[in-house]
């Protein structure tokens, strides 16, 4: 059991790793990541990539529907504008990575603003089908600029560069990918404890309230929008540079419902639980298949059935982590924690 | 007890690896979920049934095919990650994939690391290019082949007067991968394209489109990118307005589901297949399928084009690494690329007439019309196949 936490200076007050058992796991995960690429196989570092894109994209609907409380149904179509932009710049004047990527966020936090400013006279579902609208009118866009999207056939997209640096593999993909999803996290850690980030909170919990308090309404939602949108666009540019081609089929309305799922289920208003989410939908529905692929030497024909079967058992546990924690899995992962912490005196 | 319980399990175990170390392996990552699932089931089967037929006949060359799939629910990055893992695992030469997504997504890693022939569900254009994608084929016609197909027939079949054709697609990748090359075919042997509709996938209300067809009384209207709906939608449409045209359709809505869904309407629809259907029992080929499928597989009565594409594509990669044995070459996806190319007037069993790769597709395929009052497909012309 761990007892006192003292702080003697305000900068140990300010710190965001506050205790020394959490600057040390933290600096053995970050060993992890560093290590993992030179010893794991294409395969995990592939769903390594995987994680890290939907942990960044997550992060920014999170920042607008967790933090801000305005639901959006369009983080596909932000993510799309932002592969779009990556793919276009990277493709046509071979620009790198440090254009690249603050372009594709850029953009898409345009577009986010547009697509927000119904926020302030709209909320709840109303604000659902306003960006479900800017889904499809993105979708649409997809397809029809052909002079800058490629139409339906996409543009693909040249490896990513940084000066000399070639990032062609998935697995040099992954330094870019964990280096910018790290950024991503701390940024929403820190940003969580300013007065924007408790802005997004207070318009979320009573906009009325808020407003009263002088926190001006309109802008916060915007900046919300922005900001996701700009998380939104830097994941999909890394998904254009990962996927190395671009179609409108990579953006549909099902992805942004995923991203919703993505951000419940690992914990609405919390950046870990955006990174939890994230690893749960991601490598979850994997580890599934490959315990169906275990019977593949016994039952070839099992595989067949199997294979529904793993959505179906997918869909029960989403089922059952909502109806027994609603919190997500950040307040399982808290609570975890704090049997640790007061172990063995729990009450 | 328990150690009895232990000793068979480590048998069984033990007993499972039925393959060798000298197996050929043939990867896939194939769409038994989402919604491709319709064919992709049929796909994986016809694939499974055709490796499990040649080892029953001896293998290649005494060597066994290994066949290991996985299931990517039609999604492009469950897909790749499909691939890798199985190439991660299994390091199969050869490897069927899922969609035209996939295979543009993979085609830069399997030019430049992995090398290995990759053959899939989609018959795309722009996949059947091997200078850019070397290591692709399409195992029958593209898409332009198939609308080539359809529109020489219509150049030698007109109904009265000049041919007139119009072009009824989907808003997608799938439908429209073959209109600018169907648009220059249609010129060059002198039919002409009264109208081009686009509309989406699954739409119900088609009464602008039909009025369309109204309006410029095409004789025969091209149905491409939909695999059901809109179509019978159209085809009643038309025939409410008492219109005398002649719908036909590409590969995907050319299955039994199109017969069984118009009913009597059906009567007349028309499209091309380039392989023989399940039901052409003078087919030598169809009746191996035919005993193959009555000892494994006995509850089955029919099987949709779609299997047999998944026959044909398990042919083409048995043949790819025979002729590779029976050159001495080692089996590498470069060597399976040499193979196919070298592939001249295969004998298929009627099949497909005798099959040649030209720039890795089978530019090839038969008309086939409805008979509503039998519940099939027979054919209305030869194998047409384009220069």
């Amino acid at each position: 059991m761990r007892i006192g936490d003292f702080k003697e200076t305000y900068a140990a007050d300010e710190a965001l790793l506050r205790t020394p058992p959490v600057r040390f796991w933290m600096a053995v995960f970050g060993v992890a990541l560093v290590v993992f690429p030179w010893v794991a196989g294409d395969y995990p570092v592939y769903l390594a990539d995987l994680v890290g894109i939907t942990v960044i994209s997550a992060l920014g609907l999170n920042l607008l529907t967790g933090f801000t409380g305005q639901i959006s149904l369009g983080h596909a179509a932000f993510m799309g504008v932002g592969a779009y932009t990556a793919a276009a710049l990277s493709s046509r004047w071979g620009l790198g990575l440090w254009a690249t990527l603050p372009a594709a966020g850029g953009v898409a936090a345009a577009f986010g603003l547009v697509v927000g400013a119904p926020s302030l006279r709209i909320k709840g579902l109303y604000l659902a089908m306003a960006t479900l609208a800017a889904q499809v009118i993105a979708e649409f866009g997809f397809v029809h600029l052909e002079s800058i999207t490629g139409g339906i056939r996409g543009i693909n997209v040249p490896p990513a560069r940084l000066g000399p640096l070639e990032f062609g593999t998935d697995r040099a993909l992954y330094a870019v990918i964990v280096a910018v999803a790290a950024l991503a996290t701390w940024f929403a850690a820190n940003l969580k404890r300013s007065a924007p980030g408790r802005a997004f909170v207070a318009v979320r919990d009573r906009d009325i309230a808020a407003e009263i308090m002088g926190v001006p309404l309109f802008g916060t939602k915007l900046r919300a929008f922005a900001l996701g949108a700009f998380y939104a666009g830097v994941a999909g540019a890394l998904w254009a540079y990962f996927m190395k081609v671009v179609t409108p089929e990579h953006f549909p309305l099902s992805l942004s419902i995923h991203y919703l799922a993505v951000i419940i289920v690992g914990g609405l208003g919390t950046v870990i639980g955006s990174v939890f989410g994230a690893v749960f939908m991601t490598l979850v529905p994997e580890i599934l298949r490959g315990l169906a692929s275990l019977a593949r030497p016994h039952y070839p024909e099992a595989m067949v059935l199997l294979s529904p079967m793993t959505d179906v058992v997918f869909g029960g546990l989403i089922v059952g982590f909502l109806l027994f924690e609603p919190h997500g899995l950040a307040e399982i992962w808290q609570r975890t924690k704090r049997f640790f912490r007061l172990w063995p005196f729990v009450h | 007890m328990l150690r009895k319980g232990l000793a068979m399990a480590v048998g069984i175990l033990m007993a499972v690896p039925a393959f060798g170390a000298d197996t050929i392996k043939v990867g896939a990552s194939q769409p038994l979920t989402g919604r491709f699932a319709f064919a992709g089931v049929q796909l994986n089967q016809g694939l499974a049934d055709v490796f499990a037929w040649i080892n029953e006949n001896g293998g290649i060359k005494g060597r066994k095919i290994e066949y290991i799939f996985e299931d990517s629910g039609y999604q492009v990055d469950r897909a790749v990650a499909v691939f890798k893992k199985i190439m991660a695992e299994h390091k199969p030469p050869m490897f069927y994939g899922e969609s035209t997504g996939q295979g543009k997504a993979l085609a830069p890693e399997i030019t430049k690391t992995y090398k290995i022939l990759y053959g899939s569900t989609s018959f795309s254009s722009e996949l059947a290019n091997p200078e850019k994608y070397p290591y692709t084929f399409v195992s029958g016609p593209t898409y332009s082949d198939m609308f080539g197909v359809l529109l020489e027939y219509i150049a030698k079949n007109p109904k009265g007067g000049k041919p007139t054709v119009a072009f009824f697609y989907s808003d997608t990748e799938f439908g429209k991968d073959p209109i600018p090359y169907a648009r220059k075919k249609a010129k060059e042997l002198g039919v002409d394209v009264v109208a081009e509709i686009v509309t989406k996938v699954g739409a119900v209300d088609v009464t602008s489109e039909v009025l369309e067809l109204v309006k410029k009384k095409p004789q025969y209207v091209i149905i491409h990118g939909f695999v059901l709906s809109p179509i019978p939608q159209v085809i009643r449409g038309s025939k409410d307005y008492g219109l005398d045209i002649s719908f036909m359709g590409t590969f995907w809505s050319m299955s039994q589901m199109i017969i069984d869904k118009l009913g009597e309407d059906a009567d007349g629809y028309m499209g091309i297949n380039p392989y023989a259907y399940y039901y052409e029992t003078d087919v030598p080929m169809i009746q191996k399928i035919r005993a193959f499928n009555q000892k494994a597989h006995p509850d089955v009565k029919h099987r949709p084009n779609s299997y047999l594409q998944g026959w044909f594509t398990g042919m083409v990669f048995a043949k790819c690494a025979e002729i590779c044995l029976e050159n001495g070459w080692e089996i590498t996806g470069d060597n399976l690329v040499k193979a196919l190319e070298s592939i001249r007037d295969w004998d298929v069993g009627g099949l497909m007439p005798p099959v040649t790769f030209v720039n890795h597709k089978v530019p090839v395929g038969r008309v086939y019309r409805a008979d509503a009052a039998k519940k099939r497909f027979v054919p209305v012309s030869d194998w047409i196949r384009l220069q």
